[in-house]
């Protein structure tokens, strides 16, 4: 089975934790621990495909600044989250996804861009348009408005990301768990 | 040889030409005055907000040494900003008397604390300075600049790689140990530290300060690997390997923050592509930096250092190796039991994800309103955990070390686009470098650009703030209260041993809105000229507009100059830097020189500046313009920048 190390990035306050639990949990439970070394896994199936799907959930360590690098350097696929009830979460993703290009030394790396808490319309500040033109802007980075309290297009947010993974690198479908990074050079 | 070069304080003259139905001249030429040894320039400044209030205003116009520098240090510690970048003496000369003036003051009592630290600090590294020739200085002259002066990272008494690795790892570790001590564990949680915003950012204190202190390591890391691009591969290779060493001693210390926020430096992407850097690592420190690096694997939700911490989080010593971890086998080896205990200072980063992730996915209520407790009591384990650690933090008896904490902050900070600059300096990308910095997102609100603007007031008070401010949405997470804490002592970048030499160019805007200069064109042939120096410079930009409303005040920006830009592009930069709309056609560039002679750029080539220091430099104009250049700008000095 393939695995997949997903990257949620995004800033302070945008609902990155809600999306992922609520993608790998499904359910808001009561017999939650984050602290179990499963608990950000979910295998699922896209495409008739089995897939194991890891989560690095930056939540709660947005400002330890220089561990972003690492987290992008391990990530294939970023889901950038802002809240569309937060304009500067929006304004702060260019520079995310600059520093990710960066990291990654390639201009196109698998992304979606995400403004959570749709269901937060009274609140809305940054328009839908605004999330498009950005993602065009991005050269093909999918875009959606999730809301993970409502339980709107979170799967879809993570379904988007593998297969954009699976065009860009599908020589690696039989790659099983054991892929130790390789961290000197 | 003993010239002042560079002073052009702002002319007072000039500006009554601006006077119009609206604004009265704000300055008014007094005259000179004569004291011994030394002439100055005397106006008024009406503020004119202010009218009740005249600031009289002096500029020193000539003077000996020691006048100059009498004028150079302020009573109230500032440094006379049109001094930077001047030379006038020999740099032992000026020390000496800077010295003394500075010793005069204090013996009045009539600086403030932080300059007397720093005056402790001068003394220190005077003796370092004058044997060793401050490094990048050239020439026998000195260049001061505002935030840089008094302390500089070449001439701190540390310098990597050559330090102590034991003690550095325990001064780190005694920083860690005191902002742990202090953390409240309650703020860690999840309603409270993830929540946190402007407004309650207070509420979360304890927590930012340590997340702080783990940036600035990292930071230091970073910063000292790159800044000096000239070393030889090897020798930067012993800087990673010396701060291979110091992290080496925070594992044995269990200081697992200050372990892992010098691994994440080692593994920041401007010094991790450093590949014929690293191939230069010995083999027994190449593996050192693996073990480590798996401690804090991200590997099945951070598997190793939750199982490191349950192990050893009270032991009294570091004891657990992985059976593969050779280099720490025999280091714990060789060391035996230590005799004295170490406490633990945990990596915070793990317990707020987990806080957060437990506020999210349990619900504060359940059916009935009822108070859910099985989540309190989740979180409270959590914060059990952390007390334990902060009791154990106890054992560390740690001696504070004030020239340590000098050099810390002495160290200069680059962002992360600085950073990688000057990491491509240093080992060119692979990959040709491309178009990848799509347009600033303009938002609707245009929040976007007014954040950091700093304000360099040209009366007597001058306070000359500068900072690289990369981008406009400096909101959020970007640079934090970080800066803030590091900034008195941080460095400039233009004039420290950094590679990034300054240049001083201001915009200019044709108030009649007149469209000087020809247009923008097609592509033009590039200039094809020899490259001496660096690729990359920060230039300052300034905005000299005709309205008399801007005099006294005049904003800087520094932005990243390549010698492929050219000029329509940096005008559009520049731009965006100062928050101008309009049509980038309407503005010239034209290049300050150090006689106050200005190059005004065509819009159609290619900027080649040939720079070793401030402000030599050329702009290749293709036909210089006649009249329709803005007016001589009077407040083109080199300025340094605190960033």
């Amino acid at each position: 089975m393939r695995e997949y190390k997903i990257v949620v990035l995004g800033s302070g306050g945008v609902g990155k934790s809600a999306l992922t639990v609520q993608f790998v949990q499904g359910i808001f439970v009561e017999k939650y621990d984050p602290t179990i070394e499963d608990s950000y896994r979910k295998q699922v199936e896209v495409d008739g495909q089995q897939c194991m799907l890891e989560i690095l959930d930056t939540a709660g360590t947005e400002q330890f600044t220089a561990m972003r690098d690492l987290y992008m350097k391990n990530g294939q696929g970023f889901v950038l989250v802002y809240s569309i009830t937060a304009q500067s979460t929006f304004n702060d993703l260019q520079d995310l996804r600059e520093q990710i290009l960066r990291v990654k030394d390639k201009d196109d790396v698998p992304m979606v861009l995400v403004g959570n808490k749709c269901d937060l319309e009274a609140e809305r500040v940054v328009g839908k348009e605004q999330g498009h033109n950005l993602s065009h802007q991005f050269k093909s980075c999918a875009f959606m408005e999730t809301s993970a309290k409502a339980k709107i297009n979170v799967n879809d947010v993570f379904y988007d990301l593998v297969r954009q993974i699976n065009k860009k690198t599908p020589g690696e479908v039989r790659k099983v768990k054991k892929v130790r990074t390789c961290v000197m050079l | 040889m003993w010239k002042i070069c560079g002073i052009s304080k702002a002319e007072p003259v000039l500006f009554a030409h601006y006077v119009d139905d609206d604004y009265q001249p704000t300055w008014r030429l007094w005259g000179e005055e004569r004291v011994d040894g030394a002439v100055y320039t005397e106006s008024d400044d009406e503020i004119s907000h202010l009218e009740w209030e005249t600031v009289r205003v002096r500029f020193v116009k000539a003077g000996t040494v020691e006048r100059l520098v009498e004028a150079l240090a302020t009573d109230d510690g500032e440094l006379e900003s049109t001094y930077v970048n001047v030379s006038f003496a020999e740099c032992n000369r000026v020390l000496d008397l800077l010295l003394r003036r500075y010793e005069a003051l204090a013996a009045e009592d009539v600086l403030p604390t932080a300059v007397l630290q720093k005056l402790a600090i001068f003394r220190a590294e005077r003796n370092g300075m004058s044997g060793g020739g401050g490094g990048g200085g050239g020439g026998g002259g000195v260049c001061l600049a505002p935030g840089m002066r008094l302390s500089a990272h070449h001439t701190s008494s540390y310098r990597l790689p050559h330090v102590p690795h034991r003690h550095f790892a325990e001064q780190l570790t005694r920083m860690d140990m005191e902002l742990f001590k202090k953390l409240v564990p309650h703020q860690c949680l999840g309603a409270v530290w993830s929540r946190r915003d402007k407004d309650r950012s207070h509420d979360a204190a304890t927590v930012l300060a340590t997340v702080n202190q783990f940036n600035a390591v990292s930071f230091r890391v970073i910063s000292t690997v790159l800044v000096e691009p000239n070393l030889r591969p090897l020798e930067r290779a012993d800087i990673l390997a010396s701060w291979l060493d110091i992290a080496r001693e925070l594992r044995v210390l269990k200081n697992f923050s200050s372990l892992k926020a010098i691994i994440s430096g080692l593994q920041s992407n401007s010094v991790y592509r450093l590949r014929k850097t690293w191939a230069l690592l010995p083999k027994e420190k190449a593996e050192l930096f693996d073990e480590l690096a798996r401690i804090f694997s991200e590997d099945n939700n951070r598997w190793a250092q939750r199982e490191l911490l349950m192990r050893e989080g009270t032991a009294k010593f570091a004891d657990t190796v992985g059976e593969n971890d050779r280099q720490l086998q025999k280091l714990l080896h060789e060391r035996g039991s230590p005799g004295v205990s170490h406490g633990t200072i945990p990596y915070l980063g793990t317990f707020l994800t987990d806080l957060t992730m437990i506020d999210t996915a349990i619900p504060d209520t359940v059916a009935d309103g009822l108070i859910n407790f099985d989540k309190r009591r989740k979180e409270f384990e959590v914060l059990a955990q952390i007390k334990l650690l902060q009791g154990a933090a106890n054992a560390y008896h740690l001696a504070c070390d004030p020239m340590f904490d000098r050099w810390f902050d002495s160290v200069i900070v680059l962002d992360d686009r600085e950073a990688h600059t000057l990491s491509c300096q240093i080992e060119p990308s692979t990959n040709p470098p491309k178009e990848r910095r799509p347009k600033k997102v303009n938002d609707n609100n245009g929040h976007g650009h007014r954040k950091n603007d700093s304000i360099a007031s040209t009366s007597s008070s001058n306070s000359s703030q500068f900072y690289c401010e990369t981008d406009g949405t400096a909101t959020g997470w970007k640079r934090d209260s970080l800066e803030r804490r590091t900034s008195p002592t941080r460095l400039s970048h233009g004039s420290s041993s950094s590679s990034l030499p300054s240049l001083d160019v201001s915009l200019s805007s044709a108030n009649s809105g007149q469209k000087p200069n020809g247009k923008a064109g097609g592509a033009s042939p590039a200039h094809a000229a020899a490259r001496t120096g660096p690729d990359f410079y920060i230039i300052r930009v300034t905005f000299e507009s005709d309205t008399v409303e801007t005099e006294g005040v005049v904003l800087y920006k520094s932005i990243m100059l390549s010698n492929n830009e050219r000029t329509p592009q940096v005008i559009r930069n520049a731009m965006l830097k100062l928050n101008l709309d309009g049509d980038p056609d309407a503005y010239t560039l034209a290049q300050v020189l150090p006689d106050r002679g200005r190059n005004v750029a065509s819009s159609e080539c290619k900027c080649i500046l040939r720079s070793e220091h401030c402000v030599q430099s050329e702009l290749h104009p293709a036909a210089a313009p006649a009249g329709a250049g803005p007016e001589p700008v009077a407040n083109g000095k080199p300025r340094g920048k605190r960033s």
